[in-house]
């Protein structure tokens, strides 16, 4: 049974706009004789100060325990007069807002008896829930002041160097031995001509040195568990089976028996099992072991006494507040065959061509020959057309078109006769871009559009490679351009990364790309409190954007974790274990992972919501088949009581 | 000069009283996400904007691209939560006057705040806009209907306050006797705040090309034609005229023409950048009419079609799955019949580039961005530094795009540049930590 | 929350609609118990519109499906007890959808007026 309440009820004006259709006298005497009601009055205006002076006093004298207003939208004033009944010393959740001005008076001006009588409906099932409401508190959560990076790429080390200067420690753990990620690889980047190792350098300086910012290489998060505000997390940490740096290194790699592809240039060329530092101040300065290839046959240990290939692997223990997951793309890589791509050493993705200018002196070479005539063939591997049950990426890229533009460009400075053939779909230079495509216009690269439908056609005979299209901007015309070198302009795909995804459970949208809580407002949050998403993980960016998007997901995380402690609304899911069966349908229905088995003392294992994840959306209470979740300030015998109290005529 | 520029004039400088972390200038959806960011970490955040309301743009769209949400819907939340949060003070109806860097992490700031002629004890009743009897044309709807001299800017104007056009009044003094809590007042003049701030937010994003200058279009002279804001106006659930018609006629249109570019990507107009958004309102704006039209054709007349960003490329498929027409090729210009219907003649690209012509009976001109900078003129001893186009120029667009000419000083949104919703959140979030970190760094 | 915002807007445009109805707030739609809905139809009401939050809801973007679901265990209940299934119903109404709520509640009016009163 309920206890006997002693409820206030308050009946707005609003200056006319609630009185004028809404016989706010007559409100006021019918509810005045409901149980438990105390006191009702009517005025002019119930936020105005005097208004709200009235309710207090009235708290106060009158020694009620709880309130309802029957004004505007609790959207208004809610807060207000939640403010007004602490003053007068009750707890904030012992009050009801009932809306008579945006629900009746403003929505039935053509039914004054009607809206008379939908107020007092509305305000009876006010004073129903409050017969049931109890005192509810904020859920206080400390949080570490501490933040756990995964993926050292230029997003990753942005975030990294942000939280750092606002004073959180950063622990950041990168599963390459080197960090830098994609950006590292890259040559001359827009706008400024600046290296993409140059970038990297940019951020690591201010970086490294610091000292609440620990850098793990060769390094994988093996397990996470615990919740916002305090999450414990497992790193591993692979030796790098160097102990310092070798007076040789040449030497050591020379007697390396191990050939595979080298990321680090595209796969341009080939590496040994030992990965030297790729670029100029790549971080760390050592080398490292590739321990996926390496044999152990131990032969550069001859050669360096640096070369420790018995090492443990180590595990560090860390516990942070939040985490920012930045693990990026990577290039597309065409299906064999695809345009002649892996039949013909004369196709080139763009990633790789990048690599090949960058080594080239004066003269742009692949092997001996030297390149005339480069054909461009754009959104390789982007925007695909669906065909069948085959898996496509359907969507755009992003950074190709501008990253293709800058690459011309710079070419056509840099090496002389050369013949720049871009067969496109759309030009998509956005924004400022657009000046890189004018440059290159004015250059005189050649622009053929295709029709997606029509793809270009790749042709290799002998020692000739032909390029076949038809250029839509000329009436289909059927064009052969016999090329030196073919460049797929490829996007990126999101980073394979399953273990990993095991262990956060992050949601992943249909393109494989992380998905944000919401796409325009929410970009970097997402259903999992605490944890972030920056960079290229998210969707396709190119540099500017991907250091945008990790110092917004920077911000957020700063947001919980700066202030040391998080307060969250006390309406959160409460399992009632004596009623509970083990459905464990609310297990499944929770979008946020909070709800999970538990033993309870005497009872066995039941639902338990862990009441810092639950967000309070209820989906659970409704899944429930007995009833045995209540969401707190609004709970199963409140939405009851109210249902009847507004259906009593 | 008008009434309310004189008064302007007379205003009262006060004394400087108060300090907060961080001054962000402008209310839209850049400077309320960064404003919020500030705030939750803890810094005092003084949030200034201009209009009588925060909102900005974003809250004047319909539906955005490419989920098609309520961009009201999604606003609204955030500009209620401005308003209530206890590190922010918001100042609407106020201008930066001034800004001077007196030593690291320490400005000094002016601030013009204008007089609503409405006290703070309005309760956003709307008695007093009932009883005045002035009709002026309506900002928030681009002069598509009307409001009162006494008014409320919108329906969910933030704060939710009158306030009175004293440049169109006619002291009646309708709206002083009708105010139930006598807040209307005359009398109140204008102050310059002055305040110290040791970090400085600018927000102020962007104006609409003004495409009259494309004389070719006819903006201005036909009456068929608009601009996309306009549009999306008419598609608002907040629009004017609950349904999409034609100014000349009030016609339901039956076969409208988007003209993609215009004012961008044009040399001859001094905006030689693609404004980044066009293509894709566009193509939503396109989705919307087929839904509301279901009988009108939608034609949309292109250069390239930009939808780059995530789940764009898929919207633009649906658009044209749906029936909207792309035509490639530049309108080089618009001519008008004898009963308004309109003539555009365009190089038809994909048929061989020859010059043809088509007729529709409402155009709507994609009109792109330029930057709303004017800020850095309030800024005295170090110059806050513009590209040539205008734009808020960023000291470092690979690292630290966010960080201007000026140490201390940030910006977000689109001052830096065009720019869509997503891009601008996120702008604000990042413009939130380097503001953090600067503010962490300098020490108090 | 998105709906509640959108009947509020109904308001503020001063949209009619029949004045017979109660509205009664939910943090997202999908919390409603099918229950809940057979309760009001014992308990004097002759109709239950569920206003689902659709895509903007900030709790879950697929609230409408889950409300869906819902509906669907309340109809097999209203079955069970001989109540009319055209007595429930549900739609999206987003925080401006004021029109579009109007109407339904026009035309849910006039269904539930031919139908008459629960019988019990």
């Amino acid at each position: 049974m309920s206890p006997n309440r002693r409820i206030g009820v308050y009946v707005c004006w609003c200056g006319g706009n609630i009185s004028d259709v809404v016989d706010v006298k007559k409100v006021v005497e019918v509810i005045s004789k409901e149980s438990d009601v105390v006191v009702a009055k009517d005025f002019m205006f119930m936020c105005s100060d005097a208004g709200q002076r009235m309710i207090e006093e009235d708290v106060k004298e009158k020694k009620l325990d709880a309130v309802v207003v029957a004004s505007c939208s609790p959207k208004l004033h809610e807060l207000t007069f939640r403010g007004a009944v602490t003053r007068a010393g009750l707890n904030p959740y012992m009050y009801y807002h009932a809306n008579i001005r945006e629900q009746v008076s403003w929505a039935h001006g053509n039914d004054p008896a009607e809206a008379t009588r939908k107020a007092i409906r509305h305000i009876r099932a006010g004073v129903a829930y409050l017969r049931h409401a109890e005192p509810l508190k904020k859920i206080e959560v400390k949080a570490a002041r501490s933040v756990l990076i995964i993926g050292g790429g230029v997003a990753g080390l942005r975030s990294a160097l942000d939280l750092s200067r606002m004073g959180l420690n950063v622990y950041l753990v990168e599963r390459e031995p080197f960090v830098g990620g994609n950006t590292a690889k890259l040559w001359e980047v827009y706008p400024y001509k600046r290296k993409g190792w140059e970038v990297i350098d940019s951020i690591l300086k201010d970086l490294l040195g610091r000292d609440n910012v620990a850098i793990y290489t060769n390094a994988e998060v093996r397990s996470v568990s615990g919740y916002l505000g305090n999450f414990e997390v497992k790193v591993e940490i692979k030796p790098r089976g160097f102990r310092g740096r070798c007076e040789d290194l040449e030497r050591v790699v020379s007697v390396c028996p191990i050939k595979v592809p080298n990321e680090y240039d595209f796969g341009l060329t080939n590496r040994c099992a030992i990965i030297a530092p790729p670029y100029p101040g790549a971080y760390p300065e050592i080398p490292s072991i590739d321990w996926k290839n390496c044999v152990k046959c131990r032969k550069c240990a001859e050669v360096c006494d640096q070369i420790e290939l018995d090492d443990e692997v180590q595990t560090v223990r860390l516990k942070v507040g939040a985490i920012v997951v930045a693990t990026g793309f990577r290039p597309y890589e065409p299906r064999q065959g695809e345009y002649k791509y892996g039949s013909s050493e004369r196709v080139l993705t763009l990633p790789q061509f990048m690599k090949l200018v960058e080594r080239s002196g004066g003269e742009l070479k692949l092997g001996n020959r030297t390149i005339r005539t480069v054909v461009f063939i754009y959104c390789v591997g982007s925007r695909q057309v669906p065909s069948g049950d085959e898996k496509v990426n359907s969507y755009c890229s992003r950074y190709c078109c501008n990253a293709v533009m800058n690459l011309s460009v710079r070419i056509l400075d840099r090496f002389n006769g050369l013949k720049l053939y871009h067969l496109f779909r759309d030009i998509r230079t956005y924004g400022k871009h657009e000046l890189m495509y004018e440059e290159a216009c004015k250059k005189g690269v050649i622009f053929i559009k295709y029709d997606e439908n029509q793809p270009p056609e790749v042709l290799v005979s002998g020692k000739r490679t032909i390029v076949r299209v038809r250029d839509l901007l000329t009436e289909r015309e059927e064009l052969e351009i016999p090329s030196d070198l073919v460049v797929l302009v490829t996007g990126m795909e999101p980073t394979p990364n399953e273990k990993l995804n095991e262990i956060l459970k992050l949601p992943i949208g249909k393109d494989g790309f992380y998905q944000e809580m919401h796409p325009k407002l929410k970009p970097v949050e997402t259903t999992l409190a605490g944890m972030f998403i920056a960079g290229a993980c998210q969707g396709p960016k190119d540099i500017r954007e991907s250091v945008l998007s990790s110092s917004a997901a920077a911000a957020k995380a700063a947001t919980l974790v700066l202030p040391g402690r998080i307060e969250l609304e006390p309406f959160t899911a409460l399992v009632d274990p004596e009623r509970c069966n083990l459905s464990k349908r609310c297990v499944d229905e929770c979008p946020y992972g909070a709800i999970q088995i538990r033993r309870y003392e005497g009872l066995g294992e039941k639902a338990w919501v862990n009441e810092v994840l639950c967000k309070g959306c209820g989906a659970c209470v409704a899944a429930c088949p007995n009833g045995a979740i209540n969401i707190r300030g609004l709970t199963n015998v409140q939405i009851e009581e109210m249902i009847r109290a507004a259906g009593r005529e | 000069m008008g009434v309310m520029d004189q008064i302007l004039e007379k205003a009262v400088e006060e004394e400087e009283a108060v300090s907060y972390d961080v001054l962000v200038v402008g209310g839209g959806i850049a400077g309320e996400s960064a404003s919020l960011d500030l705030a939750d970490m803890g810094f005092k955040v003084l949030l200034v904007e201009k209009e009588p309301s925060v909102g900005g743009k974003m809250y004047l769209l319909s539906k955005v691209f490419p989920t098609l949400d309520c961009a009201s819907c999604i606003s609204t939340p955030r500009m209620a939560a401005v308003s209530h949060h206890p590190n922010i003070i918001l100042h609407t109806y106020s201008e930066v006057l001034e800004i001077r860097k007196l030593s690291e992490s320490d400005f000094q700031a002016r601030i013009l705040v204008k007089p609503r002629f409405v006290e703070d004890d309005c309760t956003g009743c709307g008695q007093c806009e009932k009883v005045c009897p002035v009709v002026v044309p309506k900002e928030y709807d681009f002069g598509l209907r009307g409001r009162k001299a006494a008014y409320i800017p919108f329906d969910t104007a933030v704060p939710k306050k009158a306030l009175i056009d004293l440049d169109h009044c006619i002291f009646c003094g309708q709206c002083e006797r009708t105010c139930p809590v006598g807040a209307v007042n005359f009398l109140q003049v204008p102050k310059v705040v002055k305040v110290r701030v040791r970090a400085v937010l600018i927000a102020t994003g962007y104006e609409l090309f003004s495409i009259e200058r494309k004389t070719e279009y006819g903006y201005g002279k036909f009456k068929n034609v608009i601009t996309a804001m306009q549009m999306d106006r008419l598609l608002a659930p907040t629009r004017p005229f609950n349904a999409v018609l034609r100014p000349s006629d009030g016609k339901e249109p039956s076969s409208i023409a988007f003209v993609l570019c215009s004012g961008s990507r044009d040399r001859t107009l001094n905006n030689p950048i693609c404004s980044q958004v066009c293509c894709m309102y566009s193509v939503k704006q396109a989705q919307l009419l087929m839904g509301a039209l279901p009988l009108a054709d939608v034609t949309i007349y292109y250069m390239d079609i930009r939808a780059f960003g995530k789940g764009f490329e898929e919207f633009y498929q649906q658009a044209k799955a749906m029936g909207a027409m792309f035509v490639k090729g530049r309108v080089a210009k618009i001519e008008e019949t004898e009963n308004d219907d309109l003539v555009l003649w365009y190089e038809d690209i994909e048929n061989g580039g020859r010059i043809s012509k088509a007729v529709h009976d409402l155009v709507v001109l994609s009109v792109g961005l330029k930057p709303n900078s004017e800020i850095v003129e309030v800024f005295k001893g170090e110059v806050l530094e513009r590209d040539e186009l205008g734009w808020i120029r960023s000291r470092d667009e690979n690292v630290n795009p966010v960080e201007t000419s000026i140490k201390g000083v940030f910006a977000a949104g689109c001052v830096l540049g065009p720019k869509d919703i997503p891009d601008t959140v996120l702008e604000a979030g990042a413009a939130a930590a380097q503001v953090a970190a600067y503010l962490n760094e300098v020490g108090v | 929350m998105i709906s509640y915002v959108g009947i509020d807007f109904a308001g503020l445009q001063h949209m009619h609609y029949p004045a017979t109805t109660s509205i009664m707030r939910l943090p997202c739609s999908s919390m409603i118990r099918p229950e809940w809905i057979i309760l009001a139809l014992k308990n004097g009401f002759d109709g239950v519109f569920v206003a689902a939050d659709g895509t903007d809801c900030p709790y879950l973007r697929d609230c409408t499906d889950r409300t869906a679901k819902r509906i669907d265990d309340a109809l097999k209940l209203a079955e069970k007890e001989g109540i009319e299934p055209q007595r429930i119903k549900m739609a999206a109404i987003c925080s401006v959808c004021g029109e579009p709520f109007a109407n339904h509640m026009h035309n849910f009016y006039r269904e539930l007026k031919e139908l008459g009163p629960v019988k019990r």
